[in-house]
């Protein structure tokens, strides 16, 4: 067994700070001294796109918007959608998968086919099939991104309390008389907690990246900004020729964002150990 | 084995009912089947064109019948090759004749992005191996990284930037009426787009299960016989190194149908990733669901079949 | 001349001399010495036994005169075979070596043996790169060969995979893929261990049986005396990297000399002793290989040391009988050893007798 190397290392805390920071930055957008992110800043005699300069930092796009304030706007849609999706998938997922290690029998049995059943769907096919049927507001969006976490969520989750269940903690419990609810609560959730932390960074970027696929293909939210669909507004073959910030900007800050996500979320579970991740 | 067989694709049956039907009462539930069909003329109860449309496709959809029997129906249709019309111009082409066209150019995406991965993979993986934790294996790692974090979208544009516009060295758009080379040719740009990422997940997987058989005893017995380094990776290391990679392989197919979609968008192959998209702004129901089928069953027997073969591969399971 | 070299000349040209071997492995906690320092022959034809216990470098000094080491492993010293010299040569010169001049079989079949590659497959790699058969030629030599090794019905195993054989016929595809070029040399590392007990002194008998046949010399490495007492001609006892005794099997036996190795006789349980008799066990472990301690080093553990023996470390020294040698300042039988042991016996620590 491998000793748990000293700490989570510097790329893990290097990455956590800047996911702190985009955090931050998404939160007070509005207050930070940005550019405004719909207005058009045409300069006479000049016509847009403008490349990047002191004025604005990532130049803007063919109408003449800030990109770096919209990215950073863009930001505080794609995260609210990131945080939503996985906060779904591990409330939903993670409750199934814990309840079925738990009581295995006939929840296990339910449980794994539903979850059998999500994962015979190709990723993207369910998520476009569910907004195609319902409205694509930020909820919905968020939700079905979630529903996509819900089966490997829970299949780590399951694994997770089955081997914790047989462990003799347990059966210790439950010789004292207490009650499941407790046990599920004060025993074995904090154990499961911690391969749940490592996948919900994942998670997280794996929606992100998702909702970007979405938004090119234009079935993202309709309201709002996100980095997808700032990435597609500049990905036109002409637009790409002449004016390749208007997309690297946004795909930049995805980018550094879903690595820091992954990188964090790697070392998480390197350092816990964790066998049962597959996503 | 022939048990084993059986069995697997039993259940596979039994999972695209599921999902078929799944995916059938969710659009006849959560949406109105009648403008599911018709489009916006079902909203039109003035016109008595319109109404004989409704009524004819009210007949022909057994709107009238209950939703289990509507899809036992449907089923029985999928079953002999209908798929249905599509609508809005009413009975316009068939949704097959459209599936017919397109489903070919997303085949031939797939299965030379599929292609590409293992073969970059593979060597990859090799030198990854023979090399571990010195300087060349750990500058391939963070590239599988960086390459796994990277959104396939981003790397589309990324791609189409410096590969297409900058070097010039692929063309940018795919023409439907070209010859079948060119076609190919056109087709490489964005099956590398699926392809790399794809790799460097296949890759980080066989370099770690080959690091893993590398320490094996028998390893060093092939080196005892006098078994160069290279014929020993090749040899000995690698076939029983390939289980996770198989595996990977076949649930991979899944992300990749999905990649598709994306990069037959930024790339405007009229495939069925195309098709789909359009449906759905179109409100094209049948399209849609059809393309769901379709999708689905091509993942889950992909499965089927990785499963199937890796019980071949691997001696030691009893069959 | 110094005595050891001495005692070494006897008899015909050895087919390898080793002198002044050193093993050292580089890790994280310093530099291991494996193997510091040792002298050794290997005479065509004649069956050496390297014994000790786990740890004490056995399997690396067989793997470091065969020179299948890993990289992080440095060697010094000599290994001459045939005139030549080893150490220092690239692995792709000692390829040629490797499976032709000298073979090795490993301990555990199980492991040794590639899990998805057919039987014959394996035994004919070496035939096709050594000696360049054509796939049928080797063939039919796998085939001599798994009748050479005893294995019933060959023409069926050839087709098999390791996991359908038992144990004991996997060691024997072993060794018959070690013979299949006919190597002058065959290290068996070992080769019993992971054996049920029955099965082990047939594959022994299969060994000398070989030798006898193809004139073959044989190194046995083993922590198992009793493996060695009817098999060798010639016993090593290693100790913490170095030769503490080499004896013909017989004068070993007979006369041996250094306290670590009538240990490691004594704790050999008998047929003939009591019921319940207290298995003889060397208390303490082998010392640490990076920071050997000076002077002699089994005398930590050892019941007879006195001072100088944690001071100075004894030399390699011949009995009245050259062949064999000792490392001890006060060797059993000596003065010193018999007033000790006096004082073990009437303070209830050892048995007397027990020889």
């Amino acid at each position: 067994m491998t000793a748990a190397r000293r700490g989570l290392g510097f790329g893990f805390w290097l990455s956590i700070s800047w996911l702190i920071v985009i955090s931050l930055a998404a939160i007070f957008a509005p207050w930070l001294p940005l550019k405004d992110p719909g207005e058009n800043y045409i300069v006479a005699g000049a016509r847009p796109p403008y490349g990047p300069s002191s004025t604005h930092w990532l130049g803007t796009d063919q109408d003449a918007r800030d990109v770096f304030a919209r990215t950073i706007f863009g930001a505080r849609t794609s995260l609210v959608i990131g945080f939503g999706a996985i906060s779904f998938g591990i409330i939903l997922g993670g409750t199934l998968g814990v309840l079925s290690g738990y009581f295995r029998g006939w929840t296990d049995r339910i449980a794994s086919i539903v979850m059998l059943i999500l994962l015979s769907f190709p990723g993207l096919i369910l998520a476009i099939l569910i907004t195609a049927l319902l409205d694509r507001g930020l909820a919905t969006i968020a939700i079905t991104l979630g529903i996509l976490g819900v089966a490997p969520v829970g299949r780590l989750a399951r694994a997770s309390t089955l081997v914790f269940a047989e462990r003799d903690f347990v059966t210790a419990a439950r010789a004292i008389g207490s009650s499941n609810r407790r046990i599920i609560v004060r025993e074995l959730l904090p154990n499961v907690v911690i391969p749940m932390a490592a996948l919900s960074l994942l998670g997280m970027a794996i929606a992100i990246v998702a909702e970007g696929g979405l938004a090119f293909l234009g079935l993202s939210v309709d309201e709002g900004v996100t980095w997808g669909k700032l990435i597609l507004l500049g990905a036109g073959t002409r637009d790409l020729e002449r004016a390749p910030w208007i997309s690297f900007g946004p795909i930049s800050m995805l980018f550094l964002t879903v690595l820091a996500l992954n990188y964090a979320g790697d070392r998480l579970r390197d350092y816990f150990d964790v066998k049962d991740i597959t996503l | 084995m022939l048990s084993y067989v059986a069995q697997r694709l039993a259940l596979a049956v039994c999972l695209l009912l599921a999902v078929s039907a799944l995916t059938f009462s969710g659009m006849n539930l959560l949406g109105d089947p009648l403008v599911n069909i018709l489009g916006p003329i079902a909203a039109d109860t003035e016109n008595p064109k319109s109404i004989a449309l409704i009524e004819a496709a009210e007949a022909e959809y057994h709107l009238d019948k209950s939703l289990p029997e509507r899809y036992v129906r449907w089923l029985g249709d999928l079953v002999r090759g209908d798929l249905g019309v599509q609508f809005s111009s009413t009975g316009e082409p068939p949704v097959s004749n459209i599936i017919k066209e397109r489903a070919p150019r997303t085949a031939v995406l797939l299965v030379m992005a599929q292609s590409l991965a293992v073969l970059i993979s593979i060597p990859w993986a090799l030198l990854a191996a023979s090399r571990a934790r010195r300087p060349a294996d750990r500058i391939s790692t963070v590239t599988s990284f960086l390459l796994i974090a990277l959104p396939n979208f981003a790397l589309a544009v990324i791609l189409k930037y410096l590969l297409a516009i900058k070097l010039g060295w692929f063309p940018i758009t795919y023409t439907a009426n070209d010859p079948f080379l060119s076609r190919i040719y056109q087709t490489f740009l964005p099956a590398l787009t699926i392809a790399l990422p794809a790799a460097a997940v296949y890759q980080r997987l066989l370099r770690t299960d080959l690091i893993t058989t590398l320490q094996e005893d028998f390893i060093l017995m092939a080196r005892a016989k006098g078994v160069s380094k290279w014929k020993v990776l090749l040899r000995h290391a690698l076939r029983p190194s390939f289980f996770s990679f198989i595996t990977v392989f076949g649930i991979n197919t899944g992300a990749l149908i999905g990649g598709s979609l994306v990069v037959e968008t930024i790339f405007r192959i009229p495939g069925l990733g195309t098709t789909i998209v359009e449906a759905i702004i179109r409100d094209d129901f049948p399209v849609v669901l059809a393309v769901v089928m379709i999708a689905t069953s091509v993942f889950v027997l992909v499965n089927v079949l990785v499963d199937i073969l890796y019980s071949f591969l691997d001696p030691r399971v009893k069959r | 001349m110094s005595q050891t070299q001495a005692s070494l000349r006897g008899g015909p040209e050895p087919l390898v001399s080793v002198r002044g071997l050193r093993t050292l492995f580089a890790t994280e906690r310093g530099l291991v010495r494996a193997v510091d320092g040792v002298d050794l022959n290997i005479h065509k034809g004649r069956s050496l036994g390297i014994v000790g216990e786990s740890g004490c470098g056995k399997t690396v000094l067989s793997r470091s005169i065969m020179g299948l080491l890993p990289s992080t492993a440095h060697r010094e010293g000599s290994v001459r075979y045939k005139g030549q010299e080893l150490v220092g040569k690239s692995v792709g010169s000692m390829r040629r070596f490797w499976g032709q001049e000298m073979s090795m079989v490993f301990q555990n079949p199980m492991v040794s043996l590639n899990p998805v590659m057919r039987i014959g497959e394996q035994i004919a790699e070496p035939l096709r790169i050594h000696l360049g058969m054509s796939r049928s030629d080797a063939r039919d030599t796998a085939l001599q060969l798994l009748e050479e090794v005893r294995i019933p019905e060959p023409k069926r195993r050839l087709r098999q995979y390791a996991h359908e054989l038992s144990g004991g016929m996997r060691q024997r595809v072993v060794i018959a893929i070690a013979l299949s070029c006919g190597p002058a040399i065959l290290f068996a590392d070992e080769p019993t261990t992971a054996l049920d007990v029955t099965v082990q002194s047939q594959i022994l008998d299969l060994i000398a049986e070989r030798r006898q046949d193809r004139n073959m010399a044989v190194v046995l490495v083993t922590h198992d005396l009793g493996v060695v007492a009817g098999h060798t001609d010639e016993i090593a006892v290693m100790y913490a990297g170095k030769i503490v005794e080499r004896a013909p099997t017989n004068e070993l036996f007979a006369n041996v000399k250094m306290p670590y190795t009538r240990s490691l006789l004594r704790s050999i349980p008998r047929l003939d002793d009591d019921p319940h008799t207290r298995l003889h066990a060397i208390s303490g472990r082998p010392p640490d290989l990076i920071d050997p301690p000076s002077g002699c080093r089994f005398a930590p553990r050892c019941a007879y040391a006195r001072e100088k023996c944690h001071v100075e470390a004894p030399p390699l020294q011949p009995t009245e009988n050259p062949d064999h040698v000792y490392a001890c300042w006060y060797p059993v039988g000596s003065a010193e050893f018999v007033e000790r042991e006096e004082e073990l016996v009437a303070t209830g620590v050892h048995v007397r007798g027990r020889q």
